[in-house]
């Protein structure tokens, strides 16, 4: 390792990844469309594993509640769709800058009183079930029943009738919070992040804006979040409260990164896509039936998770890499 | 008049209920306050107790109310079984790791009864828990009387046991000082242990005693959790009274959100209480905060 | 020479417990001042009151003429004054490179000169085989010597190290004394609190003495050595000033 720290990946690296990134892009053109549809949201919870490592992995800053993001993403874009004719490619970064401006007032409030590490997460849940109060109670928004789009072959609107260009998407968005997460890492911005989440007090002392920087950290993660949201919306055609705010995919986050590494640009993926194979393949064994399948791979993941973080605290990646 | 008896009646089953959810909180704030562990797992314990309730009474015909009895003790093992498994080692550890530990736990919970009893919802009646109490205009229905009398009586106990015995003294010695508690010789994993496995037979105990009148499955432990944490905040992180005061309130905050608005806006009712909680008094009502 | 930091009848308590009591003196430009006393006199939270980790209950503080009282820590750090915590606090996962150059950022925005920045101080310190090592695995001196570098790095007007001599055999004195010293020649005011007095007084120029949290003395090292009131209460009537 250089003294330069983190130093530029070599070539051989950024080949395996090019190669890496090529193979996903043809994967699903000699696929059924079953596995496509599989190939997109083991994706997707790779990017929301991405979005949350930002916040959580890089800056140390726990949040149970990034499912509010997911939702104001998904709402503002089908909103904005339904009523207003905007189309979702527009309104995915509307929905973006309301989420950031969300995650940066709620974590400015937060900080400004001093609530931290596990209080600022349960506060974070509390805010989950605060907007999924107000979002179930609003009739604009579907109220309970959620908001339906119909599926037609228009590709200015996000709307495509294969599924194959939603899986491109999605791809792209992990290649690019990948990018994003790498150009971070390089970053005063990062550099800070990083400082602050091993040791607030210390980093403040050594000129690091604390405030300023987790703030900043948890709406770029927030704006993040939201576009995945939009996403969502568009891939499903059918959003409602129920499933936007479901642990479930806090849970996914949370899983994906630690077991795969936190603070670490491959680590949510690596660990995103275990899960996700691992977690289709067991549900698909003929053994048992698919709901009980999926609660044994999820107990398997619950006990995963404590393990992991008992015994192997830097996940997956972790295990090589090590420097002195 | 009809609008004054309505809000009594809401107000007095916000009270009862108020209880159960102290009885729950008591237990999230003692393994609080005396290892600084905050245990996302609290409410599926609950969860789990009530489902081991429903399981006692499906297959050995055993009435709720005599399950409860039974599951305090046994959960007061499957306490100490769990701190010696996971909790231990996150004692003193990052809040990071605390936190991830306690989720783990929570989904093995969650998922083990998935699968063994699937989502629907579950109820068990009992016919100690039929009939209602008349008081005055009030008709309070048994099951949540004896909830709330079960609740406050375990409450009553805790208090007594803290104060009076041994190991309720070394208890509190080590929620006060942990150092001086070791320096004295108090053997603090022991305690530890002890006070995670009170926390979770509390919390099993109130589960069990809400069976009679509460649906159950196995996804009702995230709002047991969350309540136990707001009424643990609110009056204040270890303390008992705090506990009981706060859990009223939110009893009857709940209650009133559910009757005048929806259960929804409820929820989001107690949460933003939480918060602004959280942000402009931590120590809560009572409580010292211990941060 | 200017006052370029003045401590204005500062007091603060803790849950009943005085710490600080009417704390007032004054550090000119340049030079080493030292801060001494028994433990529990109240020196390291004086410490944390100039560097902005807490706020007095009154006083004032003012750095470089300006009040900065109950600033934040980062700010005031930017502005100039720099701490070491008496016990040392490395970054666990960061490497001893990316611990000094988080500390340039804030003087050097762009990564490539503050990386350059931050192996040259390293170097400076005697780090410079040890720039890839985590916090985590630093030994004791280690850890001591990163303390400062960092502190060093923000570029500090006024630097307070706590007690940075602690647990160093002599030989390890002399040698941070020598960085101390040649801090200080850098136009860098050092304010510095020390029990290992040997060291205080070979740099510094004048020396306050707290006891219970108020100032029982304040003049040159040889004036506080003889004061009776500094013997009784901390130096001890056996004490022979070198």
């Amino acid at each position: 390792m250089s003294a330069a720290g983190k130093s530029s990946p070599s070539a051989l690296v950024v080949a395996a990844i090019a190669v890496a990134v090529a193979l996903a892009a043809v994967f699903p053109f000699f696929v059924r469309q079953q596995m496509v549809v599989a190939g997109t949201l083991v994706l997707f919870s790779c990017y929301l594993a991405q979005c949350w490592n930002l916040a959580a992995g890089y800056a140390g800053q726990f949040s149970l509640g990034h499912t509010v993001f997911l939702a104001v993403g998904a709402y503002t874009s089908t909103v904005l769709f339904r009523d207003y004719a905007v189309s979702p490619w527009i309104g995915i970064w509307v929905g973006a800058g309301l989420a950031a401006l969300l995650g940066a007032v709620l974590s400015a409030v937060a900080f400004w009183y001093r609530v931290r590490g596990v209080f600022f997460a349960v506060i974070t849940l509390g805010s989950v079930e605060v907007f999924r109060g107000l979002f179930s109670g609003f009739d604009i928004l579907g109220g309970t029943a959620g908001i339906f789009l119909i599926s037609a072959n228009d590709p200015m609107n996000m709307n495509f009738l294969s599924r194959i260009p939603y899986y491109e998407i999605i791809l792209a968005l992990v290649v690019l919070a990948a990018a994003g997460t790498f150009w971070l890492e390089r970053s005063r911005l990062g550099q800070y992040a990083m400082a602050l989440r091993e040791d607030e007090e210390a980093a403040e002392a050594s000129g690091v804006p604390t405030f300023r920087c987790k703030i900043v950290v948890i709406a770029i993660s927030a704006a993040a979040t939201a576009l995945a949201g939009t996403f969502y919306a568009q891939f499903l055609l059918f959003i409602v409260p129920e499933t936007l705010f479901s642990f479930d995919h806090m849970l996914n986050m949370m899983l994906g990164t630690i077991v795969g590494g936190s603070g670490t640009i491959l680590g949510p993926i690596v660990g995103s896509l275990l899960f996700g194979v691992l977690g289709d393949v067991l549900r698909s064994l003929p053994v048992v039936n698919s709901r009980e399948a999926a609660s044994l791979v999820r107990i398997g993941y619950g006990l995963f998770l404590i393990i992991i973080v008992l015994r192997m605290p830097r996940g997956i990646v972790g295990l090589w890499g090590r420097r002195s | 008049m009809q609008w004054s008896s309505d809000i009594a009646q809401v107000a007095a089953s916000g009270l009862l209920m108020g209880l159960a959810y102290a009885l729950v909180a008591v237990g999230f704030t003692i393994v609080f306050g005396v290892m600084n562990v905050v245990n996302f797992a609290h409410g599926h314990i609950a969860m789990a107790a009530m489902f081991a309730s429903f399981a006692l009474n499906r297959f050995l015909g055993l009435d709720p109310y005599i399950a409860a009895l039974f599951l305090f003790p046994i959960f007061l093992v499957v306490g100490a079984l769990l701190y010696r498994t996971s909790i231990a080692p996150a004692v003193g550890a990052s809040p990071a790791t605390q936190m991830l530990v306690t989720l783990g736990l929570l989904i093995v919970i969650e998922n083990t009864a998935n699968l063994i009893f699937g989502g629907d919802l579950r109820s068990v009646r009992s016919p100690i828990g039929e009939g209602s109490l008349h008081l005055g205009a009030l008709v309070l229905p048994m099951s949540r009387v004896l909830a709330a009398a079960g609740s406050l009586l375990a409450i009553a106990a805790l208090w007594a046991f803290l104060r009076f015995t041994r190991f309720g003294k070394e208890i509190r010695a080590a929620a006060s000082n942990e150092l001086g508690a070791r320096l004295v010789g108090i053997p603090i994993q022991c305690v530890f242990m002890q006070a995670f496995a009170l926390g979770t037979a509390m919390a099993a105990f109130a589960g069990a005693m809400l069976v009679p009148f509460y649906l159950i499955n196995p996804f009702i432990g995230y709002d047991f959790m969350l309540k136990a944490f707001v009424i643990a905040i609110i009056g204040g992180l270890g303390s008992l009274p705090g506990a009981v005061l706060a859990g009223l309130i939110i009893g009857v905050v709940e209650a009133f959100g559910d009757f005048y608005l929806t259960a929804s806006y409820a929820t989001a009712l107690v949460f933003g209480l939480l918060m602004l909680v959280l942000l402009f008094r931590p120590a809560g009502l009572m409580g010292s905060f211990r941060s | 020479m200017s006052d370029l930091l003045q401590i204005e009848r500062i007091g603060k308590r803790f849950r009943g417990l005085k710490a600080l009591d009417d704390v007032s003196f004054s550090v000119e430009e340049g030079g080493v001042f030292g801060i001494i006393g028994a433990n529990g006199a109240g020196k390291t939270t004086l410490f944390n009151i100039i560097s902005g980790a807490i706020k007095p209950d009154v006083g004032i503080v003012r750095f470089a003429g300006v009040d900065v009282t109950g600033q934040v820590p980062s700010r005031l750090c930017i502005a100039g004054i720099g701490r070491t915590f008496q016990i040392a606090r490395p970054f666990p996962d960061l490497t001893v490179l990316e611990t000094i150059r988080v500390a340039v950022l804030c003087r050097v925005h762009a990564m490539r000169a503050a990386t350059e920045r931050a192996v040259a101080i390293a170097h400076r310190f005697g780090l410079a085989q040890k720039l890839d090592r985590r916090g985590r695995h630093l030994n004791v001196l280690e850890r001591k010597r990163l303390e400062l570098a960092r502190a060093y790095a923000t570029g500090p007007r006024l630097l307070l190290l706590d007690e940075v001599a602690a647990g160093l055999r002599p030989s390890e004195v002399d040698v941070f004394v020598d960085i101390v010293r040649a801090v200080a020649s850098e136009n860098i005011t050092v304010l510095m609190i020390e029990h290992v007095l040997a060291a205080v007084f070979a740099l510094a120029r004048r020396v306050v003495v707290l006891d219970q949290g108020k100032t029982i003395a304040d003049g040159t090292p040889q004036a506080v050595a003889a004061d009776p009131k500094v013997v009784e209460a901390y130096l001890g009537a056996g004490y022979v000033a070198p």
